[in-house]
């Protein structure tokens, strides 16, 4: 007999990890709450600073996403990037090979130097769009760097096979490169590629560290809960799939249909046809068919 | 319920379409009106409405076996068909404001190529020669379109053979087939050369961590390259691998070994970035559902 239906887990799984990270936002607020040493993002006012020095640009790339979670997250450390630069009057370049991104990537930097007060500085092209398809993109950026030499190069958002082409043309001409891809596929070429590398939640706790809101730190405590759940139900996985492997084998050289409860949680199956309900055709639909 | 679709050329879809115009100028111009400081409660309200409707399409039990025509036997399965198919009208309405944002790009693109030119500025030639192939491809490409859409079934089945193509369809293809794609497959070969000189400095011995990459991966490429992984395997073999299948030797081969680090060292650490990444993703689209992250980025 089955107590539970196990095709609801996954949601009932997401709402206490959004409870999780509601209930810490609410805690950030009064209490203040301590964030590990991330080195990619002390790196990034070295980098602007080393571009200052050199009167070279700042060069971004929020890679090739649509306007999403990670592309926003992108820009957000580019904010601050940019805030640093303008401070510091460095020249930046912002590629975008998404319009959306370009969009709002255009109207964040224009934010960003208004709100420190030098709205004069910022340049009209300095936030560009270069192209949609992705080697056309990897050509436009490999060359903005190749022509205007950049010294600080931040390769942040979804990548793939174009990243290699950034990060090694960064190399050759001597830029320091801070890069996170949430593509677990590129990490590896930045890490092989680049200086600093902000791997995988280090990507997305990365605006919580350099802005220190409580509405972003909390949330980040919210994450490390959660991820803490998760290992949790691994390691409680672990000692269920152990205990009923034996079992498991034996059902599955029996009859390879045979689902265990492991097999279940994670596999619900598609609902039984023979419980579709009785429903009446629209008159018009009906007779066409 | 409100039908997201009509007839085509009919009365009530040339009244929906002029309605949904007059609604959208009428909104365009309310927002041009809207102190600033409303902006952002009214950007907050269209973000959370639109977000509570994939919440719900994920939440709401979804009708099963639904065929075309069917209406709903209950209130569940009304609501449930009406976000499906409210989701691929939603869809159209996010590839409709893709292609205006799509048109500002290229308008982008082409003032900073014209003023360069303009200006004769550093490297003018080459954004000329950019500037001389959007119009060209965005030519081309539009009379391809039109030259095709007019075409009849027996001349596009002519065209297979390709001295019978019109001059729009084989400069298509020459620009896009011919030039295009190939420079894209240039680029992309780019990469084996960057992988060569970036392993390289990665493997370089200069620490601990740097000397057990260093190892593993010298082992997991011995063990994809079939010469060395036979050669390794006789010499398994020969020490009594092939004569007793359990022999501990066995755990020796390359292919083993290289199957071990690949299943109990890479797989966990990538899954294990993939959890991290996946919260993150969670607790960020959070954030941008309930707008907790308002100015995040600027203020």
């Amino acid at each position: 007999m089955q107590y539970f239906d196990t095709g609801k887990y996954q949601v009932l799984f997401v709402l206490v990890m959004v409870a999780f990270i509601l209930i810490n936002i609410f805690r950030a607020q009064n209490k203040d709450i301590f964030i590990r040493r991330i080195a990619g993002l002390n790196a990034i006012e070295d980098a602007v600073g080393r571009a200052t020095e050199m009167g070279k640009p700042v060069l971004m790339v929020p890679g090739l996403g649509a306007l999403n979670a990670i592309s926003v997250q992108a820009l957000n450390i580019f904010a601050h990037i940019t805030r640093t630069a303008a401070r510091f009057a460095s020249p930046i370049r912002l590629c975008c090979g998404e319009a959306a991104v370009f969009a709002v990537a255009q109207e964040v930097i224009r934010d960003v130097y208004q709100s420190e007060g030098v709205p004069e500085r910022m340049d009209g092209d300095s936030v560009r769009f270069v192209s949609d398809r992705q080697f056309a993109f990897a050509a436009g950026v490999s060359g903005i760097m190749l022509r205007e030499q950049t010294a600080a190069t931040f390769f942040m958002g979804e990548f793939f096979a174009e990243s290699l082409i950034f990060a090694e043309t960064a190399n050759s001409i001597g830029a320091i490169q801070v890069a996170s891809s949430t593509e677990n596929t590129q990490t590896p070429f930045f890490i092989a590629a680049c200086d600093y590398v902000l791997i995988g939640e280090e990507f997305y706790a990365a605006s919580a560290y350099l802005t220190r809101k409580p509405v972003l730190v909390g949330s980040l405590v919210g994450q490390d809960w959660g991820k803490m759940l998760i290992a949790s139900l691994i390691l409680f996985g672990i000692g269920l799939e152990s205990s009923q492997r034996k079992g498991w084998v034996e059902q599955m050289e029996s009859d390879p249909a045979a689902k265990t409860s492991m097999m279940r949680l994670f596999s619900p199956e598609p609902p039984d046809p023979a419980t579709k309900p009785v429903r009446q055709k629209h008159p018009e639909e009906g007779e066409a068919q | 319920m409100i039908p997201w679709s009509f007839e085509s050329g009919s009365t009530p879809l040339k009244i929906a379409i002029f309605v949904t115009l007059a609604l959208g100028f009428g909104l365009f111009f309310a927002l041009m009106k809207t102190p600033p400081r409303l902006r952002p409660k009214i950007a907050a309200t269209f973000t959370f409405l639109a977000g509570l409707l994939y919440v719900g399409i994920w939440l709401w039990p979804t009708a099963h076996g639904r065929e075309a025509g069917d209406i709903p036997a209950n209130f569940t399965e009304g609501v449930a068909f009406w976000l499906e198919d409210t989701q691929s009208q939603f869809q159209n309405l996010s590839n409709i404001l893709t292609s205006f944002l799509l048109l500002m790009g290229v308008f982008s693109l082409v003032r900073l190529h014209a003023t360069r030119v303009s200006k004769q500025q550093r490297d003018w030639p080459f954004s000329l020669v950019l500037l001389i192939c959007v119009a060209l491809m965005t030519f081309i490409g539009y009379w391809d379109w039109l030259t095709v859409m007019n075409m009849k079934p027996e001349e596009l089945e002519a065209m297979r053979d390709v001295t019978n193509q019109p001059f729009a369809v084989w400069m298509k293809d020459l620009l896009f087939d011919g030039l295009l794609q190939t420079m894209e497959a240039a680029m992309f070969s780019i990469i084996a050369f960057y992988i060569l000189s970036a392993a390289y400095r990665a493997f370089r011995v200069r620490s601990v961590e740097a000397t057990i990459l260093l190892a593993s991966a010298i082992i997991v490429m011995l063990g994809l390259l079939g010469m060395a992984e036979n050669y390794w395997s006789i010499m398994i073999d020969n020490m009594g691998g092939l004569e007793d299948p359990n022999a501990l030797v066995n755990n020796l081969r390359l292919e083993a070994i290289t199957q071990f680090i690949r299943d109990n060292l890479q797989t966990p650490g990538l899954r294990a970035i993939d959890f991290g990444v996946g919260v993150g993703a969670l607790a960020m689209a959070l954030r941008l559902w309930l707008s907790l992250e308002r100015g995040g980025s600027t203020s």
